[in-house]
C-alpha cells in the first residue's frame, strides 16, 4: 500500500508538486493521470526514494521513503521512466543483476527469472545481448528485472510508451494480473483510454496538485459530465497534455 | 556488514564482466600498457645510433678542402684512422643542409705560415647546434688538437726544450658512469610510464560504470535496488583495478622485455638490464597508485554528462603526474621523506632508485604507500559523498 501525504518539492524556484496527498490500496491499480510536465516525474521518484520531499511524507507498507529508503526499495518494483539495459549483457544477465543486487541467488533466482521470462513471453530473446532491442523488448527486460524479487508494491511510469498495439495489449493484460494477485500497482500515463479501461482508482494531477480523485464513476458523478474523457478535461480545465487514444 | 561484501563483489563481477566484453576497455588497456616501452625502444634506436655508435664502429668520413696545402697533416690523420673526403664546391652550404658534419678548410697559405713557425690557420665548419653531428665535430678536434701538441712537442725538442714544461698540468678524467649509468637517460623516463599506465589501465572502465551508466539510462532504475551508495562506489572503482593491475603487469613485462631480450646493445653499445626482484618492487610500489587513479577518475566522470565529456576530462589526469616526473629527467631530486608525501612523486622517485640498483628505504617506501592510500580514501569518500546527492540522476554541477 502506498500512502502519499501533503508532498511538496522545489527545484530552485519551480514548485514541483504543491501539497500532493493520494492513497494507494492493495489489490488495485491506481493510475496516475497527470498531463505532461505536472509533477508525475517527481511523485514518483519521491516514492522510489530518489529524491526527498521538502515537506509531507511517503510512505510504502508503512516505510518512511526517506527515514527507512531501504525497506521501502526492498518493498517495491520500479519501471522509471528511463529504462536503460546492459547492452552487453543478454536480457537474462541483466535480470539476474537486479536479483542478485536484491540478495536473491542460485536456483531460487534462475527459477524466479525463467518464470518471468514465460510471464512475459520473452524466451526467445532471454539469451540475446541486449543491444539492438526493440523498445518492446526493452520494456519487458526492464519490467522482468524490476519483479525479480517479487515486490508487493509495483510503480510503473508509462510502460506502454513508445509500444505498438500487440505489445500494448500484452502490457495491459499483465498489468491485470499483478494486481489480481494481490499487489498495488501505481502506474502512471497520459493516456486517457488506458486509464480508464485498466484503473480501479483514478488520481488526476496538474500542476503539482491532486485536481480529482477516484473510481471512473465518482469522478463522473464529481464533474458532472457523462463520459470520461470530459470529466478528465473539466478537472484539469484544459485538453493541453493530454493524448486522446 | 557480511551483505555489504556480497552486494559490493555482485556489483563488481557485474562491471568486470560487462567491461571485459568491451572491446574498447580491452583494447584500450593493452595499447596504454605498450606506449612507454615501444617510446623507449624507439628513442634508443633513433638516438642511441646516432650518439653511441659512431665512434665505436665507423670510422671518421671527413671532407677536406685544400688537402694538398698540408700533406703531412693530412697522412697523420688518415694515420689516425680518418677517411679523407674530397669536399664539396660550397662547404658551408653542405654543412647547413646536414650533407656533412664538418668540413676541414685548410687556406693556401698554410704552407708559408707552418714553414715560417707563426699559427698556420685551419677552418671547420660546422653547427654547434646539431646534435648528430657533435661526435664527428669533437673527433676532428681532438686529431687537430693531437697534431698540435705532436708539431709542438718536435719544435720544442729542436730547440733544445724538454717539451713537458709546457705542459704545468696533467689533467685525467676518471669517468664514473658505468654503462648502466650512462643508459639512464634513458631509463629516467621509465618511472613516468608506469604511473601514466597505472592511470590509463582503469580509465574506460571507470568511466563507463559512471558517466556510461547515466548516459544508457540505467543509472535511476539501478539506484532504486536496495544497496548503499557507498556500495555501489567501491564495488564500481573496485571493478576497474584488475584492468589498471593487468595493464600495468603487460606494460613491465613489455620493459623486462625491451631492456633483457631486445638487443639494445646493437645500438648504444650496452646491454642494460632490470632484474625480476627490482620489477617486482616497482609493482608492489605503483599498486597504491591504482585506488587513487580510479578515485579521482570517478568523482571527474561524476561531474560530466556524458561519456564523450568525461573522456576528454579523464584522459587530461595522467598529464599532472607527468609535471615531475619530466622535472626528474633534467633536474635530479633526492628521494627524501617529504617528496615520498606528495602521491604519484614519491613512486616514481622510488622506481628511478629501483631502475638504477640503489638500495631504497623501506621508511620512504612505507610513507609513500600510506600517503598515497590515505589520499586515496580521501578521494573516494568524496566520491560516494557525490553518488549520495539528489543531483546525480541529472549528471549536473
Amino acid at each position: 500500500m502506498i500512502q502519499v501525504n501533503s508532498l511538496h518539492k522545489s527545484f530552485g524556484a519551480v514548485q514541483a508538486l504543491r501539497g500532493v496527498s493520494f492513497t494507494a490500496p492493495d489489490g488495485c491499480i491506481t493510475g496516475l493521470l497527470v498531463p505532461n510536465g505536472a509533477g508525475k516525474t517527481t511523485t514518483l521518484r519521491i516514492l522510489y526514494t530518489l529524491l526527498k520531499p521538502d515537506s509531507g511524507t511517503a510512505s510504502i507498507d508503512g516505510y518512511d521513503t526517506v527515514s527507512q529508503s531501504l525497506d521501502v526499495q526492498e518493498h517495491i518494483g520500479v519501471l522509471p521512466e528511463s529504462h536503460g539495459l546492459y547492452p552487453r549483457l543478454t536480457a537474462r544477465e541483466n535480470i539476474r543483476y537486479y536479483g542478485q543486487l536484491r540478495g536473491l541467488s542460485g536456483d531460487q533466482l534462475e527459477q524466479k527469472i525463467a518464470h518471468l521470462i514465460e510471464l512475459l513471453e520473452m524466451s526467445d530473446i532471454a539469451d540475446r545481448r541486449t543491444d539492438g532491442f526493440s523498445s518492446g523488448q526493452r520494456v519487458k527486460v526492464a519490467i522482468a528485472r524490476s519483479l525479480v524479487h517479487d515486490p508487493s508494491n509495483v510503480l510503473l511510469d508509462e510502460p506502454t510508451n513508445g509500444l505498438d498495439v500487440i505489445s500494448t495489449r500484452a502490457m495491459r493484460s499483465f498489468i491485470r494480473r499483478l494486481s489480481e494477485s494481490g499487489k498495488c500497482v501505481l502506474f502512471s500515463s497520459h493516456i486517457m483510454q488506458e486509464v480508464s479501461a485498466l484503473c480501479d482508482n483514478i488520481i488526476i494531477l496538474n500542476r503539482g496538485e491532486v485536481v480529482a480523485c477516484g473510481s471512473p464513476e465518482e469522478l463522473l458523478r464529481a464533474t458532472g459530465q457523462s463520459n470520461l474523457e470530459e470529466a478528465f478535461v473539466s478537472a484539469i480545465g484544459s485538453e493541453e497534455g493530454l493524448l486522446r487514444s | 556488514m557480511n551483505g555489504s561484501l556480497t552486494r559490493i563483489y555482485v556489483v563488481f563481477r557485474k562491471e568486470a564482466m560487462d567491461n571485459l566484453r568491451d572491446r574498447r576497455s580491452i583494447f584500450s588497456a593493452l595499447s596504454s600498457s605498450l606506449i612507454g616501452p615501444v617510446i623507449l625502444v624507439l628513442l634508443i634506436y633513433i638516438l642511441g645510433k646516432s650518439i653511441f655508435s659512431d665512434r665505436l664502429l665507423n670510422p671518421l668520413q671527413l671532407p677536406v678542402s685544400g688537402a694538398e696545402n698540408a700533406p703531412e697533416l693530412i697522412l697523420f690523420m688518415e694515420q689516425n684512422g680518418t677517411q679523407i673526403l674530397p669536399a664539396p664546391a660550397n662547404p658551408e652550404v653542405a654543412v647547413r643542409n646536414g650533407d656533412a658534419d664538418v668540413i676541414l678548410i685548410i687556406p693556401i697559405g698554410y704552407d708559408s705560415e707552418f714553414s715560417s713557425g707563426r699559427p698556420a690557420t685551419v677552418q671547420l665548419v660546422l653547427d654547434s647546434t646539431r646534435q648528430s653531428a657533435i661526435s664527428s665535430v669533437e673527433r676532428t678536434r681532438d686529431l687537430l688538437s693531437a697534431y698540435n701538441q705532436q708539431i709542438a712537442s718536435l719544435r720544442l725538442i729542436a730547440r733544445g726544450v724538454n717539451p713537458t714544461v709546457t705542459s704545468p698540468l696533467a689533467v685525467e678524467n676518471i669517468d664514473l658512469a658505468t654503462p648502466q649509468t650512462q643508459a639512464l637517460i634513458f631509463l629516467n623516463m621509465m618511472p613516468y610510464f608506469i604511473v601514466m599506465v597505472v592511470f590509463l589501465g582503469g580509465m574506460y572502465v571507470v568511466i563507463d560504470t559512471t558517466a556510461g551508466e547515466r548516459e544508457r539510462g540505467s543509472l535511476e532504475p539501478l539506484l532504486i535496488n536496495p544497496v548503499a551508495r557507498w556500495e555501489f562506489v567501491i564495488g564500481k572503482l573496485a571493478a576497474s583495478w584488475p584492468f589498471a593491475i593487468f595493464t600495468l603487469l603487460c606494460n613491465l613485462m613489455a620493459f623486462a622485455l625491451a631492456f633483457n631480450v631486445f638487443p639494445l646493445e646493437d645500438y648504444i653499445g650496452i646491454q642494460l638490464s632490470i632484474d625480476l626482484t627490482a620489477l617486482g618492487w616497482i609493482f608492489v610500489i605503483a599498486l597504491p597508485m591504482v585506488l587513487l587513479a580510479s578515485a579521482l577518475q570517478m568523482i571527474i566522470a561524476t561531474f560530466t554528462r556524458s561519456f564523450k565529456e568525461a573522456q576528454t576530462y579523464v584522459a587530461f589526469l595522467p598529464l599532472i603526474p607527468a609535471l615531475p616526473g619530466i622535472g626528474l629527467a633534467f633536474l635530479p631530486v633526492k628521494p627524501t621523506l617529504w617528496t615520498m608525501l606528495i602521491p604519484t612523486f614519491g613512486q616514481q622517485l622510488l622506481i628511478n632508485q629501483l631502475m638504477r640498483g640503489e638500495a631504497v628505504s623501506p621508511i620512504n617506501a612505507v610513507a609513500s604507500a600510506a600517503m598515497t592510500i590515505l589520499v586515496a580514501i580521501g578521494l573516494t569518500y568524496a566520491a560516494i559523498r557525490l553518488y549520495q546527492r539528489e543531483r546525480l540522476l541529472f549528471g549536473t554541477k
